[in-house]
């Protein structure tokens, strides 16, 4: 066994083999934040979704990033960052809105907003 | 070209995934729960199993994720079915920290310390919270007994079996791209000993700490320093292990080579992220600056609530707020 993950120590590039199963992963996190979205019904759950799928973005960036060692991927995940903390503000204020107009949380109770 | 997961594996991850999570979804008085969740396990469990396997086979080199990548993968990836599954949408953020909190693990093991533990701060610590207070204002008072104190918004999720259909294909079309890309037995596309791989390259940008590390290791005197270029850079040889010092009155250099290296000096994940943020990419602050302003006007507008108050009232509160205004202090004057 090549000492290729002691904590810490970023000098040695991932080999496909390990880098598989953390883009496997999060493929999964996408996949489940994706089901997520389309079949809860409460808004704020459908902005958390959105949120993991964020998540899964940011490991697969920084696990690509490790492969080819460099730090793009990391300062990509630090903008990603900035825009989900803009988007939640962003969301929880429409969620408030629309929650003060209909009293219920529900995003069936918009269903004439379909076009 | 042998792929890192066979596909048949996949597949039946991906029919065995989507049953267990439309079994897993809310639905009001459904029995069936722990059933979706032991199946959506043993699929993880399968996946977990092969990818373990393939790793210890001689093509790869024995490379493995290794056990802690396993521990955090199965947290994340557990909390966040729960996220989706759990009815009671408190306990479905609480969830999300959970993921967030093993997903910075994973990041600990790929040497992106930094955005690690700024995403338990700002996650965790800021966005979820914000989440947390929204949940508990905007849900109803709860009615009645345990059981339908959930509405249907909660307790019953539209469309379970089409979703995880829908999202399990997704997945198994996500994982043949990005796994089928990748070949098996590949090294990193850079190893230690290239030319082209010198982690502290980036040191001859940061003159000062070069200088602070040095002084500490007792390896200059106080009137001597690193050699600066006319950029403001360091003169500083990563590949060969020398620094070029320069005596700061007498102008003399002389040059600290390889053997008398302080093994402190070396270019950490904050060194290199800070480089490149700042240096590489400068223009993403100032977008993202202007994105989070812009956030906070349209928050401000969208979530502010209009207060109608008649003429009379506002005239009575104008005198009012006028009249407690001047009021001499007493304790001054008497």
């Amino acid at each position: 066994m090549t000492p290729m993950l002691t904590l810490g120590v970023s000098e040695y590039a991932l080999p496909a083999s390990v880098l598989a199963p953390y883009l496997f992963v999060s493929a999964a996190m996408f996949a489940i934040g994706l089901i997520g979205f389309l079949t809860r019904k409460n808004l704020i759950i459908m902005f958390l979704c959105t949120e993991l799928m964020f998540q899964a973005a940011g490991l697969a960036l920084i696990a690509f990033g490790r492969h080819h060692l460099g730090e793009d991927g990391q300062t990509f995940v630090i903008f990603v960052l900035c825009v989900a903390a803009a988007e939640a503000a962003m969301a929880l204020a429409l969620v408030v809105l629309l929650f003060r107009r209909r009293e219920t949380l529900s995003a069936e109770a918009w269903k004439e907003l379909k076009g | 070209m042998e792929t890192l997961i066979s596909p048949i594996i996949l597949y039946t991850f991906c029919v065995l995934g989507a049953a267990g999570l439309s079994l897993a979804l809310p639905r009001r008085g459904s029995k069936l729960v722990p059933i979706g969740m032991i199946l959506l396990g043993s699929a993880f469990a399968m996946v977990a199993v092969s990818f373990a396997w393939r790793a210890s086979e001689p093509l790869t080199g024995g490379a493995g994720p290794g056990l802690f990548f396993y521990l955090f993968a199965a947290i994340a990836l557990g909390a966040s079915i729960r996220v989706i599954t759990h009815p009671r949408p408190v306990y479905s953020a609480l969830y999300f920290i959970m993921t967030i909190i093993a997903s910075c693990g994973m990041y600990v093991l790929l040497g992106a310390e930094f955005v690690a533990f700024a995403l338990v701060i700002i996650y965790a610590g800021a966005i979820l919270i914000t989440y947390l207070f929204v949940i508990m204002l905007a849900t109803q008072a709860p009615t009645g007994t345990e059981d339908d104190m959930l509405d249907d918004t909660d307790a019953v999720a539209r469309e379970p079996v089409v979703g995880s259909i829908v999202g399990f294909v997704l997945m198994g079309l996500i994982s043949i791209m990005l796994l089928g890309g990748i070949e098996t037995g590949k090294p990193g596309s850079i190893k230690p000993g290239d030319p082209g791989f010198q982690p502290d390259a980036v040191l001859a940008s940061l003159p000062v700490k070069v200088d602070k590390v040095l002084r500490r290791a007792n390896l200059i005197d106080a009137d001597e320093r690193v050699l600066r270029t006319e950029g403001g850079g360091g003169v500083f040889d990563a590949a060969a292990r020398t620094i070029t010092i320069e005596h700061t009155e007498l102008g003399t250099t002389r040059v600290i080579g390889a053997d008398n290296w302080p093994e402190e000096l070396s270019a950490g994940n904050l060194d290199r992220l800070g480089w490149n943020l700042l240096h590489d990419h400068p223009m993403t602050i100032e977008i993202a600056g202007i994105i989070l302003l812009m956030a906070m006007l349209g928050a401000t507008v969208l979530a502010r609530k209009h207060v109608e108050l008649e003429d009379s009232l506002k005239a009575e509160q104008a005198k009012r707020l006028s009249g407690a205004q001047p009021r001499p202090s007493g304790g001054g004057a008497s």
